[in-house]
C-alpha cells in the first residue's frame, strides 16, 4: 500500500493537484463536507421518520423517495470528492489506520442503505405497520445513524492518526 | 483590558489549557464540529429547499420548519460550544486570522439573513404554507441562506490551512498517544515523535 500511495503521488493528476494545493485541498474537502451534511441531512431525516419522531405526516415510503436519492447522490459527490484527495494526498489518506477503519465504516452503511431503501420501496405496507415498530429495527436505524458518527470521527482522525499509536501505518515510516 | 489581553486570557484559562495538553480533545472537538455541522446544514438545506419549491413541494413549510429548526438549534449551539473551545486554544492566532474573521461576518450575515426571512415570507406564512414555494422574498432569502452556509464551511475549512504558522498549536505536540494510553502511566518512556505529520 505504501508503494502504491507513492507511485499514485507521482502520477499526472496528482502532480496537478499538489502543484496548486493551497486552494484545491480546501476547496475539495469544503466540497467533501459539504457532501457530508446532505448525507447526515438524509440519513437523520430518514432515521428519525423510521422511529416516528418527525415527518410523519409523510409515508415512510414517501420520506424514503424524498431522502433516498439525495443520500445516493451525496454517496457520489463524496465519492468523488474523496477520491480526488485521495489522489492529491495518497500517502496521508492511504497510509493510515483512521482511513480503512473509516472505509469498513462506510461500506457498512452503504450496504444498510441499500438493504433498507430496496426493502422500504417494495414493502412500504410491511415498514410502515410492522416493521418499523420492531426494537431490533430502530436499533438498527439508531446505530447506522451512529456509523455516521464514527465515520465522520475517523474522517478527521485521518489527520491525526498518530494517535493510535503503533496501530497506526504512518507512525512507522 | 485590551482586546489582545482579553485573548491572552482566553489562552491562559485552564480549559484552553487543558484542550491543549491533551493529544485527543483537538481532533475529537474538530470531529464534534463537523457532526454538529452536518447536522446544521443539513436541516437548513432541507427547509431551504422547502421554501425555493425545489423539494418537499407537498408538504406544510411550517410542519417542516417546526420540526427542523429545533434540531438546526441543537445542533448550532454544539458547533458554537466546539468551535468557542477550538478557538481559545489559541485565540489571537484565530482572532487574526482572516479566514476566520470572514466566518465570523457570513456568521452575522446569516443570521441577518434569518432575520430578512422572518421580516418578509416568515409573516405572510399562512398564505403560503401549502403552496409550492415560498413568495419571492422567501426564495431570495433561502437562496441567499443556501449560498452563505456554503461559503461559512468553506471560510472554516481555510482557517485550518491558514494557521499553518501557529500549526504547533492547532495540533497539540502528541506527548501521549494510544500505546502509552493502553500501558498507562506505569508504561515504558517514550521519545517524543521528532516529526509529526501537519494535520490539516
Amino acid at each position: 500500500m505504501n508503494s502504491f500511495a507513492e507511485w499514485l503521488s507521482t502520477t499526472a493528476p496528482s502532480v496537478f493537484i499538489q502543484m496548486h494545493e493551497s486552494w484545491m485541498i480546501p476547496a475539495i474537502q469544503s466540497l467533501h463536507i459539504s457532501g457530508i451534511a446532505i448525507a447526515v441531512g438524509s440519513a437523520l431525516m430518514m432515521t428519525l421518520r423510521l422511529l416516528g419522531w418527525l415527518g410523519t405526516d409523510q409515508t415512510l415510503q414517501d420520506n424514503q423517495r424524498r431522502f433516498g436519492p439525495w443520500l445516493t447522490g451525496a454517496l457520489y459527490l463524496l465519492l468523488a470528492s474523496g477520491g480526488l484527495l485521495i489522489v492529491a494526498e495518497p500517502v496521508r489518506e492511504l497510509v493510515t489506520l483512521s482511513f480503512w477503519l473509516k472505509m469498513a465504516c462506510v461500506a457498512t452503511m452503504v450496504v444498510v442503505f441499500a438493504i433498507f431503501q430496496r426493502s422500504v420501496r417494495n414493502h412500504g405496507a410491511r415498514w410502515e405497520q410492522s416493521l418499523a415498530a420492531r426494537p431490533a429495527v430502530r436499533l438498527a436505524a439508531m446505530l447506522t445513524f451512529v456509523l455516521w458518527g464514527c465515520i465522520i470521527v475517523l474522517g478527521r482522525l485521518i489527520a491525526y492518526d498518530h494517535i493510535w499509536g503503533h496501530l497506526s501505518p504512518a507512525t512507522k515510516a | 483590558m485590551d482586546f489582545s489581553a482579553f485573548l491572552k486570557s482566553l489562552e491562559d484559562s485552564g480549559a484552553a489549557a487543558s484542550v491543549r495538553s491533551s493529544l485527543y480533545y483537538f481532533p475529537f472537538l474538530e470531529a464534534i464540529h463537523v457532526m454538529a455541522l452536518a447536522v446544521v446544514f443539513g436541516t437548513i438545506l432541507v427547509v431551504d429547499l422547502r421554501a425555493l419549491g425545489i423539494a418537499s413541494r407537498e408538504r406544510p413549510f411550517t410542519r417542516m420548519s417546526n420540526e427542523l429548526l429545533r434540531l438546526t438549534w441543537g445542533a448550532f449551539a454544539v458547533s458554537a460550544t466546539t468551535g468557542a473551545l477550538m478557538f481559545i486554544t489559541n485565540a489571537r492566532v484565530y482572532a487574526h486570522n482572516t479566514s476566520f474573521r470572514v466566518k465570523m461576518v457570513l456568521l452575522a450575515l446569516a443570521g441577518l439573513n434569518m432575520a430578512a426571512f422572518h421580516l418578509t415570507a416568515g409573516r405572510s406564512v399562512a398564505r403560503w404554507d401549502r403552496s409550492a414555494c415560498a413568495p419571492r422574498a422567501g426564495r431570495i432569502t433561502a437562496g441567499a441562506s443556501l449560498c452563505l452556509w456554503i461559503a461559512i464551511i468553506v471560510a472554516g475549512r481555510v482557517i485550518g490551512f491558514t494557521t499553518t504558522g501557529a500549526q504547533a498549536k492547532e495540533a497539540p505536540a502528541p506527548t501521549m498517544n494510544f500505546d502509552d494510553f493502553l500501558s498507562g502511566p506505569g508504561g515504558p518512556p517514550r521519545a517524543p515523535q521528532a516529526s509529526t505529520p501537519a494535520p490539516k
